[in-house]
Protein backbone atom coordinates (compact mmCIF):
# COMPACT_ATOMS: atom_id res chain seq x y z
CA UNK A 1 0.00 0.00 0.00
CA UNK A 2 1.25 3.45 -0.85
CA UNK A 3 1.03 5.94 1.98
CA UNK A 4 0.46 9.58 1.14
CA UNK A 5 1.40 12.33 3.52
CA UNK A 6 0.44 15.99 3.25
CA UNK A 7 3.29 18.15 4.52
CA UNK A 8 2.57 21.32 6.45
CA UNK A 9 1.62 23.91 3.79
CA UNK A 10 4.18 26.46 4.99
CA UNK A 11 6.95 23.87 4.78
CA UNK A 12 5.79 22.83 1.34
CA UNK A 13 5.83 26.42 0.20
CA UNK A 14 9.29 27.00 1.70
CA UNK A 15 10.62 24.09 -0.34
CA UNK A 16 8.79 24.83 -3.57
CA UNK A 17 9.95 28.45 -3.57
CA UNK A 18 13.52 27.15 -3.68
CA UNK A 19 13.23 24.62 -6.49
CA UNK A 20 14.29 27.12 -9.12
CA UNK A 21 17.62 27.66 -7.31
CA UNK A 22 18.84 24.12 -7.99
CA UNK A 23 19.35 21.89 -11.03
CA UNK A 24 17.66 19.02 -9.20
CA UNK A 25 14.86 18.96 -6.66
CA UNK A 26 16.50 16.46 -4.38
CA UNK A 27 19.32 18.94 -3.74
CA UNK A 28 16.96 20.54 -1.27
CA UNK A 29 16.63 17.46 0.90
CA UNK A 30 19.11 18.48 3.63
CA UNK A 31 17.88 22.06 4.12
CA UNK A 32 14.29 20.81 3.82
CA UNK A 33 14.81 18.24 6.57
CA UNK A 34 16.27 20.93 8.81
CA UNK A 35 13.38 23.24 8.03
CA UNK A 36 10.88 20.44 8.64
CA UNK A 37 11.94 20.28 12.26
CA UNK A 38 10.37 23.69 12.77
CA UNK A 39 7.01 22.07 12.08
CA UNK A 40 7.55 18.58 13.45
CA UNK A 41 9.35 17.60 16.62
CA UNK A 42 11.51 15.16 14.68
CA UNK A 43 12.01 13.53 11.29
CA UNK A 44 9.34 10.84 11.49
CA UNK A 45 8.74 8.25 8.75
CA UNK A 46 5.70 10.32 7.74
CA UNK A 47 7.82 13.43 7.25
CA UNK A 48 10.28 11.38 5.20
CA UNK A 49 7.50 10.04 3.00
CA UNK A 50 6.05 13.51 2.50
CA UNK A 51 9.42 14.96 1.56
CA UNK A 52 10.23 12.04 -0.70
CA UNK A 53 7.12 12.66 -2.74
CA UNK A 54 7.79 16.38 -3.02
CA UNK A 55 11.47 15.96 -3.91
CA UNK A 56 10.99 13.04 -6.27
CA UNK A 57 13.17 10.55 -4.44
CA UNK A 58 12.48 7.23 -2.69
CA UNK A 59 11.55 7.53 1.01
CA UNK A 60 14.37 5.15 1.83
CA UNK A 61 16.83 7.61 0.40
CA UNK A 62 15.38 10.48 2.36
CA UNK A 63 15.80 8.32 5.44
CA UNK A 64 19.34 7.46 4.50
CA UNK A 65 20.20 11.15 4.19
CA UNK A 66 18.30 12.13 7.33
CA UNK A 67 20.10 9.55 9.44
CA UNK A 68 23.51 10.94 8.45
CA UNK A 69 23.23 14.45 9.91
CA UNK A 70 23.51 15.08 13.63
CA UNK A 71 20.99 17.91 13.77
CA UNK A 72 18.21 15.77 12.31
CA UNK A 73 16.38 13.95 15.06
CA UNK A 74 15.21 10.40 14.53
CA UNK A 75 13.11 10.40 17.71
CA UNK A 76 10.82 12.89 19.39
CA UNK A 77 12.69 15.59 21.30
CA UNK A 78 11.77 18.35 23.73
CA UNK A 79 10.38 21.73 22.74
CA UNK A 80 13.84 23.23 23.03
CA UNK A 81 17.23 21.71 22.32
CA UNK A 82 20.18 22.63 24.47
CA UNK A 83 23.45 21.88 22.69
CA UNK A 84 26.53 22.30 24.82
CA UNK A 85 29.86 22.18 23.03
CA UNK A 86 32.02 19.41 24.46
CA UNK A 87 34.93 19.83 22.08
CA UNK A 88 38.47 20.71 22.98
CA UNK A 89 38.56 24.51 23.34
CA UNK A 90 35.36 24.52 25.37
CA UNK A 91 36.64 21.63 27.49
CA UNK A 92 39.77 23.65 28.25
CA UNK A 93 37.62 26.47 29.62
CA UNK A 94 35.13 24.56 31.71
CA UNK A 95 32.52 22.93 29.49
CA UNK A 96 32.40 19.88 31.76
CA UNK A 97 31.18 21.95 34.69
CA UNK A 98 28.50 23.53 32.52
CA UNK A 99 27.26 20.16 31.31
CA UNK A 100 27.31 18.66 34.81
CA UNK A 101 25.35 21.61 36.17
CA UNK A 102 22.72 21.44 33.45
CA UNK A 103 22.31 17.70 34.05
CA UNK A 104 21.74 18.46 37.69
CA UNK A 105 19.26 21.31 37.38
CA UNK A 106 17.32 19.59 34.61
CA UNK A 107 17.41 16.23 36.35
CA UNK A 108 18.39 14.42 33.15
CA UNK A 109 21.52 13.04 31.54
CA UNK A 110 22.99 14.18 28.24
CA UNK A 111 20.84 12.73 25.48
CA UNK A 112 17.62 12.80 27.53
CA UNK A 113 14.52 14.97 27.59
CA UNK A 114 12.94 16.50 30.68
CA UNK A 115 9.71 14.90 31.81
CA UNK A 116 7.68 18.00 30.99
CA UNK A 117 9.02 17.87 27.43
CA UNK A 118 10.58 21.31 27.73
CA UNK A 119 14.25 20.56 27.07
CA UNK A 120 16.42 17.97 25.41
CA UNK A 121 20.04 18.20 26.53
CA UNK A 122 22.73 17.15 24.08
CA UNK A 123 26.39 17.85 23.56
CA UNK A 124 27.70 19.07 20.24
CA UNK A 125 30.97 19.33 18.36
CA UNK A 126 32.86 22.60 18.01
CA UNK A 127 30.40 25.40 17.15
CA UNK A 128 33.07 27.69 15.65
CA UNK A 129 32.85 29.97 18.66
CA UNK A 130 35.92 28.75 20.57
CA UNK A 131 37.11 32.31 21.19
CA UNK A 132 34.12 32.72 23.50
CA UNK A 133 34.41 29.26 25.05
CA UNK A 134 32.66 27.57 26.62
CA UNK A 135 29.56 27.99 24.50
CA UNK A 136 26.17 26.43 24.07
CA UNK A 137 23.17 26.85 21.82
CA UNK A 138 19.57 26.85 22.86
CA UNK A 139 17.55 26.26 19.71
CA UNK A 140 19.00 28.88 17.32
CA UNK A 141 20.56 31.09 19.96
CA UNK A 142 24.28 30.96 20.72
CA UNK A 143 25.21 31.62 24.34
CA UNK A 144 28.86 32.51 24.84
CA UNK A 145 31.27 32.39 27.79
CA UNK A 146 28.87 30.27 29.78
CA UNK A 147 29.39 29.42 33.41
CA UNK A 148 27.13 26.92 35.18
CA UNK A 149 25.08 29.86 36.49
CA UNK A 150 24.84 31.64 33.12
CA UNK A 151 23.86 28.41 31.43
CA UNK A 152 21.00 27.92 33.86
CA UNK A 153 19.90 31.54 33.56
CA UNK A 154 19.89 31.34 29.75
CA UNK A 155 17.10 28.76 29.88
CA UNK A 156 14.62 31.14 31.47
CA UNK A 157 13.44 32.65 28.18
CA UNK A 158 12.51 29.26 26.71
CA UNK A 159 9.24 27.85 28.01
CA UNK B 1 54.85 44.58 20.06
CA UNK B 2 53.16 42.84 17.15
CA UNK B 3 50.26 44.71 15.62
CA UNK B 4 47.61 43.07 13.51
CA UNK B 5 47.73 43.51 9.73
CA UNK B 6 44.10 43.95 8.84
CA UNK B 7 43.04 42.93 5.36
CA UNK B 8 39.94 40.75 5.73
CA UNK B 9 39.29 42.28 9.13
CA UNK B 10 39.94 45.86 8.01
CA UNK B 11 36.42 47.13 8.62
CA UNK B 12 35.74 44.96 11.66
CA UNK B 13 33.86 46.78 14.34
CA UNK B 14 32.39 49.35 11.94
CA UNK B 15 28.91 50.29 13.10
CA UNK B 16 26.20 48.78 10.88
CA UNK B 17 28.70 47.04 8.58
CA UNK B 18 26.22 44.31 7.69
CA UNK B 19 24.19 46.87 5.76
CA UNK B 20 25.02 47.46 2.11
CA UNK B 21 25.09 51.25 2.33
CA UNK B 22 27.58 51.19 5.20
CA UNK B 23 29.79 48.68 3.39
CA UNK B 24 29.65 50.84 0.26
CA UNK B 25 30.43 53.99 2.22
CA UNK B 26 33.71 52.31 3.19
CA UNK B 27 34.61 51.48 -0.38
CA UNK B 28 32.66 48.23 -0.57
CA UNK B 29 31.94 46.82 -4.04
CA UNK B 30 34.63 49.09 -5.48
CA UNK B 31 36.72 46.03 -6.31
CA UNK B 32 33.75 44.41 -8.02
CA UNK B 33 33.26 47.50 -10.15
CA UNK B 34 36.95 47.59 -11.00
CA UNK B 35 37.04 43.90 -11.96
CA UNK B 36 33.81 43.76 -13.95
CA UNK B 37 34.17 47.04 -15.80
CA UNK B 38 37.94 47.20 -16.23
CA UNK B 39 39.38 43.70 -16.25
CA UNK B 40 38.90 40.59 -18.33
CA UNK B 41 38.30 37.36 -16.38
CA UNK B 42 41.79 36.17 -17.30
CA UNK B 43 43.26 39.39 -15.95
CA UNK B 44 41.54 38.81 -12.61
CA UNK B 45 42.94 35.28 -12.49
CA UNK B 46 46.41 36.54 -13.35
CA UNK B 47 46.32 39.20 -10.66
CA UNK B 48 45.21 36.71 -8.00
CA UNK B 49 47.81 34.22 -9.22
CA UNK B 50 50.53 36.88 -8.96
CA UNK B 51 49.38 37.78 -5.45
CA UNK B 52 50.20 34.25 -4.36
CA UNK B 53 46.90 34.00 -2.47
CA UNK B 54 46.66 30.52 -0.99
CA UNK B 55 43.45 28.82 0.13
CA UNK B 56 42.68 29.52 3.76
CA UNK B 57 40.48 26.47 4.37
CA UNK B 58 43.26 24.10 5.26
CA UNK B 59 45.19 22.87 2.26
CA UNK B 60 46.73 26.19 1.20
CA UNK B 61 46.21 25.59 -2.52
CA UNK B 62 46.82 28.66 -4.74
CA UNK B 63 43.44 30.25 -5.45
CA UNK B 64 44.18 31.75 -8.86
CA UNK B 65 45.55 28.45 -10.11
CA UNK B 66 42.42 26.64 -8.93
CA UNK B 67 40.22 29.05 -10.88
CA UNK B 68 42.32 28.59 -13.99
CA UNK B 69 41.49 24.84 -14.04
CA UNK B 70 37.86 25.57 -14.86
CA UNK B 71 37.40 24.98 -18.60
CA UNK B 72 36.54 28.33 -20.10
CA UNK B 73 34.67 27.32 -23.27
CA UNK B 74 32.73 24.47 -21.64
CA UNK B 75 29.04 24.82 -22.49
CA UNK B 76 26.49 24.67 -19.69
CA UNK B 77 26.44 25.96 -16.13
CA UNK B 78 29.43 26.20 -13.81
CA UNK B 79 29.31 26.60 -10.07
CA UNK B 80 31.06 28.11 -7.10
CA UNK B 81 30.72 26.53 -3.68
CA UNK B 82 31.79 28.94 -0.96
CA UNK B 83 32.80 26.75 1.94
CA UNK B 84 31.20 28.16 5.10
CA UNK B 85 31.02 24.81 6.85
CA UNK B 86 33.72 25.71 9.41
CA UNK B 87 33.82 22.69 11.66
CA UNK B 88 37.50 22.27 12.47
CA UNK B 89 37.75 22.46 16.26
CA UNK B 90 39.65 25.59 17.25
CA UNK B 91 38.64 27.54 14.15
CA UNK B 92 36.08 30.35 14.26
CA UNK B 93 37.07 32.90 11.65
CA UNK B 94 34.65 32.09 8.83
CA UNK B 95 31.50 32.37 10.92
CA UNK B 96 32.89 35.64 12.21
CA UNK B 97 33.51 36.98 8.68
CA UNK B 98 29.98 36.09 7.56
CA UNK B 99 28.33 37.60 10.62
CA UNK B 100 30.56 40.66 10.79
CA UNK B 101 30.99 41.56 7.11
CA UNK B 102 28.70 39.48 4.87
CA UNK B 103 29.09 41.78 1.88
CA UNK B 104 32.84 41.17 1.82
CA UNK B 105 32.20 37.46 1.24
CA UNK B 106 29.56 38.27 -1.37
CA UNK B 107 31.83 40.70 -3.20
CA UNK B 108 34.76 38.29 -3.18
CA UNK B 109 32.52 35.47 -4.39
CA UNK B 110 31.21 37.52 -7.30
CA UNK B 111 34.73 38.47 -8.39
CA UNK B 112 35.92 34.86 -8.13
CA UNK B 113 32.87 33.71 -10.07
CA UNK B 114 33.45 36.29 -12.78
CA UNK B 115 37.07 35.18 -13.09
CA UNK B 116 36.19 31.50 -13.44
CA UNK B 117 33.10 32.04 -15.61
CA UNK B 118 30.66 30.79 -13.01
CA UNK B 119 26.87 31.01 -13.34
CA UNK B 120 25.68 30.19 -9.85
CA UNK B 121 27.39 30.55 -6.47
CA UNK B 122 26.24 28.45 -3.51
CA UNK B 123 27.29 29.34 -0.01
CA UNK B 124 27.33 26.09 1.94
CA UNK B 125 26.78 27.01 5.59
CA UNK B 126 26.92 24.47 8.35
CA UNK B 127 23.55 23.66 9.86
CA UNK B 128 24.29 25.24 13.22
CA UNK B 129 24.98 28.67 11.66
CA UNK B 130 21.47 30.07 12.02
CA UNK B 131 22.58 33.64 12.67
CA UNK B 132 25.19 33.63 9.92
CA UNK B 133 22.57 32.37 7.48
CA UNK B 134 20.09 35.07 8.42
CA UNK B 135 22.73 37.76 8.09
CA UNK B 136 23.93 36.44 4.75
CA UNK B 137 20.43 36.08 3.31
CA UNK B 138 19.71 39.70 4.19
CA UNK B 139 22.93 40.88 2.56
CA UNK B 140 22.37 38.84 -0.61
CA UNK B 141 18.91 40.31 -0.95
CA UNK B 142 20.43 43.80 -0.78
CA UNK B 143 23.07 42.86 -3.34
CA UNK B 144 20.40 41.63 -5.77
CA UNK B 145 18.37 44.80 -5.29
CA UNK B 146 21.46 46.87 -6.03
CA UNK B 147 22.30 44.98 -9.22
CA UNK B 148 25.45 43.29 -7.90
CA UNK B 149 23.78 39.92 -8.42
CA UNK B 150 21.40 38.73 -11.11
CA UNK B 151 21.48 39.70 -14.78
CA UNK B 152 23.97 42.05 -16.41
CA UNK B 153 25.90 43.02 -13.30
CA UNK B 154 27.08 46.65 -13.46
CA UNK B 155 26.31 46.68 -17.16
CA UNK B 156 29.08 44.16 -17.86
CA UNK B 157 26.82 41.55 -19.40
CA UNK B 158 27.95 39.10 -16.71
CA UNK B 159 25.17 37.32 -14.78
CA UNK B 160 25.43 35.48 -11.47
CA UNK B 161 22.96 33.86 -9.10
CA UNK B 162 23.78 33.32 -5.43
CA UNK B 163 22.06 30.89 -3.07
CA UNK B 164 22.58 30.12 0.59
CA UNK B 165 22.53 26.39 1.28
CA UNK B 166 22.44 24.70 4.64
CA UNK B 167 23.94 21.52 6.02
CA UNK B 168 22.47 19.81 9.06
CA UNK B 169 25.35 18.83 11.31
CA UNK B 170 28.40 17.05 9.86
CA UNK B 171 32.10 17.91 10.05
CA UNK B 172 32.97 15.82 7.00
CA UNK B 173 30.76 18.03 4.82
CA UNK B 174 33.53 20.65 5.04
CA UNK B 175 35.70 18.38 2.89
CA UNK B 176 35.21 19.77 -0.59
CA UNK B 177 33.83 16.71 -2.38
CA UNK B 178 31.67 15.64 0.58
CA UNK B 179 30.33 19.18 0.54
CA UNK B 180 29.31 18.67 -3.07
CA UNK B 181 27.58 15.36 -2.34
CA UNK B 182 25.70 17.04 0.47
CA UNK B 183 24.77 19.96 -1.78
CA UNK B 184 23.41 17.47 -4.31
CA UNK B 185 21.20 15.96 -1.61
CA UNK B 186 23.11 13.01 -0.24
CA UNK B 187 24.86 11.73 2.86
CA UNK B 188 28.11 13.64 3.31
CA UNK B 189 30.39 11.17 1.56
CA UNK B 190 33.42 12.36 -0.40
CA UNK B 191 33.93 11.61 -4.08
CA UNK B 192 36.87 10.01 -5.81
CA UNK B 193 39.47 12.39 -7.28
CA UNK B 194 40.27 12.59 -10.16
CA UNK B 195 38.15 13.78 -11.82
CA UNK B 196 38.59 17.00 -9.89
CA UNK B 197 35.73 19.37 -9.07
CA UNK B 198 37.15 21.99 -11.44
CA UNK B 199 35.90 19.82 -14.31
CA UNK B 200 33.42 17.41 -12.60
CA UNK B 201 32.00 19.05 -9.50
CA UNK B 202 28.49 19.77 -8.32
CA UNK B 203 25.93 17.91 -10.46
CA UNK B 204 28.85 16.79 -12.62
CA UNK B 205 29.57 20.36 -13.69
CA UNK B 206 32.79 22.40 -13.38
CA UNK B 207 32.90 23.74 -9.83
CA UNK B 208 35.23 25.90 -7.78
CA UNK B 209 35.30 25.35 -4.01
CA UNK B 210 36.85 28.06 -1.90
CA UNK B 211 36.95 28.84 1.77
CA UNK B 212 35.15 31.95 3.08
CA UNK B 213 38.37 33.67 4.16
CA UNK B 214 39.97 33.01 0.77
CA UNK B 215 37.05 34.64 -1.02
CA UNK B 216 36.94 37.52 1.46
CA UNK B 217 40.59 38.32 0.65
CA UNK B 218 39.94 38.75 -3.06
CA UNK B 219 38.45 42.29 -3.04
CA UNK B 220 41.50 43.85 -1.39
CA UNK B 221 43.83 42.15 -3.88
CA UNK B 222 41.82 43.60 -6.75
CA UNK B 223 41.73 47.02 -5.08
CA UNK B 224 45.38 47.26 -4.13
CA UNK B 225 47.07 44.81 -6.42
CA UNK B 226 49.11 41.66 -6.23
CA UNK B 227 52.34 43.43 -5.27
CA UNK B 228 50.71 45.04 -2.28
CA UNK B 229 49.43 41.64 -1.07
CA UNK B 230 52.83 40.11 -1.67
CA UNK B 231 54.46 42.82 0.43
CA UNK B 232 53.22 40.86 3.44
CA UNK B 233 54.27 37.37 4.36
CA UNK B 234 57.08 35.26 2.98
CA UNK B 235 58.18 34.29 -0.51
CA UNK B 236 56.29 30.98 -0.47
CA UNK B 237 53.54 32.00 1.92
CA UNK B 238 52.66 35.48 0.76
CA UNK B 239 50.12 37.72 2.39
CA UNK B 240 48.16 37.55 5.58
CA UNK B 241 46.18 34.96 7.51
CA UNK B 242 43.47 35.10 10.11
CA UNK B 243 44.31 33.10 13.19
CA UNK B 244 41.75 31.96 15.73
CA UNK B 245 43.37 31.68 19.15
CA UNK B 246 41.57 29.60 21.75
CA UNK B 247 42.16 27.54 24.87
CA UNK B 248 44.36 28.59 27.74
CA UNK B 249 45.22 32.16 26.71
CA UNK B 250 44.32 35.48 28.26
CA UNK B 251 42.76 36.98 25.14
CA UNK B 252 41.23 34.32 22.89
CA UNK B 253 39.85 35.62 19.62
CA UNK B 254 40.39 36.19 15.90
CA UNK B 255 43.43 38.11 14.76
CA UNK B 256 44.99 38.79 11.36
CA UNK B 257 48.75 38.60 10.89
CA UNK B 258 51.34 38.57 8.11
CA UNK B 259 52.34 34.99 7.37
CA UNK B 260 55.79 34.27 8.76
CA UNK B 261 55.19 35.99 12.11
CA UNK B 262 56.80 33.98 14.93
CA UNK B 263 54.24 31.99 16.91
CA UNK B 264 55.53 33.48 20.16
CA UNK B 265 54.56 37.00 19.07
CA UNK B 266 51.13 35.85 17.97
CA UNK B 267 50.42 34.14 21.27
CA UNK B 268 51.99 36.74 23.55
CA UNK B 269 51.27 40.04 21.83
CA UNK B 270 47.84 39.23 20.46
CA UNK B 271 46.65 36.31 22.58
CA UNK B 272 47.90 37.90 25.79
CA UNK B 273 50.03 34.88 26.68
CA UNK B 274 49.13 31.74 28.58
CA UNK B 275 46.37 32.46 31.07
CA UNK B 276 46.71 32.69 34.83
CA UNK B 277 50.46 33.21 34.52
CA UNK B 278 50.95 29.54 33.77
CA UNK B 279 53.47 27.84 31.53
CA UNK B 280 52.74 26.58 28.04
CA UNK B 281 52.58 22.82 27.62
CA UNK B 282 51.76 22.50 23.93
CA UNK B 283 49.79 24.07 21.10
CA UNK B 284 48.00 22.90 17.99
CA UNK B 285 49.07 25.34 15.27
CA UNK B 286 46.23 24.97 12.76
CA UNK B 287 43.14 23.38 14.23
CA UNK B 288 42.53 20.06 15.94
CA UNK B 289 43.79 18.05 12.96
CA UNK B 290 47.33 19.37 13.19
CA UNK B 291 50.00 17.59 15.29
CA UNK B 292 50.87 19.36 18.54
CA UNK B 293 53.95 21.54 18.79
CA UNK B 294 55.88 22.32 21.98
CA UNK B 295 57.24 25.42 23.75
CA UNK B 296 60.50 24.78 21.91
CA UNK B 297 58.67 25.55 18.65
CA UNK B 298 57.52 29.01 19.76
CA UNK B 299 59.99 30.82 17.56
CA UNK B 300 58.80 29.04 14.44
CA UNK B 301 57.55 31.52 11.84
CA UNK B 302 53.84 31.02 11.27
CA UNK B 303 53.82 30.13 7.57
CA UNK B 304 53.02 26.93 5.66
CA UNK B 305 56.62 25.87 5.11
CA UNK B 306 58.02 26.61 8.56
CA UNK B 307 55.17 24.97 10.44
CA UNK B 308 55.50 21.91 8.20
CA UNK B 309 59.22 21.81 8.89
CA UNK B 310 58.48 21.85 12.60
CA UNK B 311 56.40 18.71 12.08
CA UNK B 312 52.87 20.05 11.87
CA UNK B 313 50.57 22.01 9.57
CA UNK B 314 49.23 25.54 9.38
CA UNK B 315 45.82 24.11 8.47
CA UNK B 316 42.90 26.43 9.06
CA UNK B 317 44.79 28.83 11.33
CA UNK B 318 43.15 27.75 14.57
CA UNK B 319 45.79 27.88 17.31
CA UNK B 320 44.73 25.91 20.40
CA UNK B 321 46.79 26.55 23.52
CA UNK B 322 47.27 24.03 26.34
CA UNK B 323 48.71 25.15 29.67
CA UNK B 324 50.90 23.07 31.97
CA UNK B 325 47.92 21.66 33.88
CA UNK B 326 46.24 20.11 30.84
CA UNK B 327 45.45 16.39 30.88
CA UNK B 328 46.75 15.50 27.42
CA UNK B 329 45.26 12.01 27.47
CA UNK B 330 41.82 13.46 28.03
CA UNK B 331 42.44 15.96 25.21
CA UNK B 332 43.39 13.10 22.89
CA UNK B 333 40.26 11.21 23.93
CA UNK B 334 38.00 14.21 23.26
CA UNK B 335 39.40 14.65 19.79
CA UNK B 336 39.44 10.94 19.02
CA UNK B 337 35.78 10.83 19.99
CA UNK B 338 35.17 13.75 17.66
CA UNK B 339 36.80 11.95 14.73
CA UNK B 340 35.14 8.63 15.54
CA UNK B 341 31.71 10.24 15.66
CA UNK B 342 32.21 12.45 12.63
CA UNK B 343 33.77 9.80 10.38
CA UNK B 344 31.43 9.57 7.42
CA UNK B 345 31.72 5.78 7.41
CA UNK B 346 32.47 5.39 3.74
CA UNK B 347 35.85 3.67 4.09
CA UNK B 348 36.91 0.96 6.52
CA UNK B 349 40.28 2.19 7.85
CA UNK B 350 38.83 5.47 9.07
CA UNK B 351 35.41 4.21 10.19
CA UNK B 352 36.73 1.21 12.12
CA UNK B 353 40.10 2.64 13.10
CA UNK B 354 38.80 5.78 14.76
CA UNK B 355 36.19 3.79 16.71
CA UNK B 356 38.76 1.27 17.84
CA UNK B 357 41.04 4.05 19.02
CA UNK B 358 38.16 5.61 20.93
CA UNK B 359 37.51 2.31 22.71
CA UNK B 360 41.15 2.17 23.75
CA UNK B 361 41.01 5.74 25.06
CA UNK B 362 37.90 4.96 27.05
CA UNK B 363 39.62 1.92 28.51
CA UNK B 364 42.65 3.98 29.51
CA UNK B 365 40.58 6.77 31.05
CA UNK B 366 38.49 4.24 32.95
CA UNK B 367 41.56 2.79 34.62
CA UNK B 368 41.75 -0.38 32.53
CA UNK B 369 44.50 0.56 30.10
CA UNK B 370 47.41 -1.73 29.26
CA UNK B 371 50.92 -0.76 28.31
CA UNK B 372 50.46 -2.49 24.95
CA UNK B 373 47.64 -0.06 24.22
CA UNK B 374 50.14 2.62 23.26
CA UNK B 375 51.68 0.47 20.54
CA UNK B 376 48.23 -0.64 19.52
CA UNK B 377 47.15 2.98 19.09
CA UNK B 378 50.21 3.66 16.96
CA UNK B 379 49.54 0.50 14.92
CA UNK B 380 46.00 1.62 14.22
CA UNK B 381 47.31 5.02 13.16
CA UNK B 382 49.62 3.22 10.76
CA UNK B 383 46.61 1.32 9.39
CA UNK B 384 44.72 4.53 8.70
CA UNK B 385 47.62 6.66 7.47
CA UNK B 386 47.40 7.28 3.72
CA UNK B 387 45.00 4.34 3.41
CA UNK B 388 41.76 6.22 3.89
CA UNK B 389 39.51 7.49 1.15
CA UNK B 390 39.79 11.18 2.04
CA UNK B 391 42.11 13.38 4.15
CA UNK B 392 39.82 13.00 7.19
CA UNK B 393 41.53 9.73 8.11
CA UNK B 394 44.96 11.30 8.35
CA UNK B 395 43.51 14.30 10.15
CA UNK B 396 42.41 12.03 13.00
CA UNK B 397 45.96 10.82 13.65
CA UNK B 398 47.83 14.00 14.55
CA UNK B 399 46.54 14.25 18.09
CA UNK B 400 47.03 10.56 18.87
CA UNK B 401 50.56 10.36 17.55
CA UNK B 402 51.78 13.67 18.88
CA UNK B 403 50.41 13.12 22.40
CA UNK B 404 51.98 9.66 22.56
CA UNK B 405 55.22 11.04 21.23
CA UNK B 406 55.46 14.02 23.56
CA UNK B 407 53.40 13.02 26.59
CA UNK B 408 53.90 9.28 26.85
CA UNK B 409 54.47 9.59 30.59
CA UNK B 410 50.93 10.88 31.06
CA UNK B 411 49.54 7.81 29.34
CA UNK B 412 51.77 5.56 31.41
CA UNK B 413 50.65 7.31 34.55
CA UNK B 414 47.03 6.46 33.78
CA UNK B 415 47.89 2.88 32.94
CA UNK B 416 50.30 2.08 35.78
CA UNK B 417 48.20 3.58 38.53
CA UNK B 418 44.88 2.50 37.03
CA UNK B 419 43.99 6.15 37.31
CA UNK B 420 40.38 6.92 36.41
CA UNK B 421 39.45 10.17 34.74
CA UNK B 422 36.91 11.97 36.91
CA UNK B 423 34.36 12.33 34.20
CA UNK B 424 31.53 14.63 35.11
CA UNK B 425 29.39 13.61 32.22
CA UNK B 426 29.16 10.73 29.83
CA UNK B 427 28.99 11.88 26.21
CA UNK B 428 26.55 9.88 24.13
CA UNK B 429 26.02 9.91 20.41
CA UNK B 430 22.47 10.59 19.47
CA UNK B 431 20.65 11.61 16.38
C1 LIG C 1 37.61 16.58 7.00
C2 LIG C 1 37.79 17.90 6.33
C3 LIG C 1 37.04 18.99 6.73
C4 LIG C 1 37.19 20.22 6.11
N1 LIG C 1 36.44 21.26 6.56
C5 LIG C 1 36.56 22.47 5.93
C6 LIG C 1 35.76 23.57 6.33
O1 LIG C 1 34.95 23.48 7.25
N2 LIG C 1 35.91 24.75 5.67
C7 LIG C 1 36.80 24.89 4.64
O2 LIG C 1 36.88 25.95 4.06
N3 LIG C 1 37.57 23.86 4.24
C8 LIG C 1 37.47 22.66 4.86
N4 LIG C 1 38.24 21.61 4.43
C9 LIG C 1 39.14 21.84 3.26
C10 LIG C 1 38.36 21.68 1.97
O3 LIG C 1 38.38 20.33 1.57
C11 LIG C 1 38.95 22.51 0.82
O4 LIG C 1 40.33 22.27 0.76
C12 LIG C 1 38.75 24.00 0.96
O5 LIG C 1 37.43 24.34 1.22
C13 LIG C 1 39.19 24.67 -0.32
O6 LIG C 1 39.14 26.07 -0.20
P1 LIG C 1 40.46 26.96 -0.20
O7 LIG C 1 41.34 26.46 -1.31
O8 LIG C 1 39.97 28.34 -0.41
O9 LIG C 1 41.10 26.77 1.13
C14 LIG C 1 38.12 20.37 5.05
C15 LIG C 1 38.88 19.28 4.65
C16 LIG C 1 38.72 18.06 5.28
C17 LIG C 1 39.56 16.91 4.81
S1 LIG D 1 38.51 8.83 5.55
FE1 LIG D 1 36.87 7.47 4.79
S2 LIG D 1 35.37 7.17 6.44
FE2 LIG D 1 36.78 8.83 7.01
S3 LIG D 1 35.60 10.65 6.44
FE3 LIG D 1 36.95 10.16 4.68
S4 LIG D 1 35.78 8.79 3.37
FE4 LIG D 1 34.68 8.94 5.32
S1 LIG E 1 35.42 23.92 20.85
FE1 LIG E 1 33.54 24.69 21.57
S2 LIG E 1 33.06 26.18 20.08
FE2 LIG E 1 34.92 25.37 19.34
Amino acid sequence: MRVRVELHPALKQWIEERFARYPSERSLVVPALLEAQKYYSYVSPEVEIGLAELLGMPPQEVHSVASFYSMLHQHPVGRHIIQVCHNVSCYLRGAEDVIAHLEEVLGIKVGETTEDGRFTLVTVECLAACGQAPVMMVDEKLVEQVTPERAEAALAEFD
Amino acid sequence: MLQETKVVTELAGTEGLRRLEVYEAHGGYGALRKALTGMKPQEVIDEVKRSGLRGKGGAGFPAGLKWSFVPRDHPGPKYLAANADEGEPGTFKDRWIVEENPHLLIEGSIIASYAAGIDHAYVYTRGEFFTARRVLLGAIKEAYARGYLGENILGSGYALEMTVHSGAGSYECGEETALLTSLEGGRGHPKLKPPFPATHGAWGRPTVINNVETLATVPSIINRGADWYRSFGTEKSPGVKMVSISGHVEKPGNYEIPLGTPVRMILDDLGGGVWKGRELKAFAPGGSSTPLLLPGNLDTPYDYESIAEAGSMLGSGGIIVFDETTDMVRVAEILTRFYAWESCGKCTPCREGTRWMLQIYERILNGGGRMEDLDLLLDICEGIDSKSFCPFGDAALGIVRSTIQHFRAEYENYIRKHKVYKRKFMPVRHH
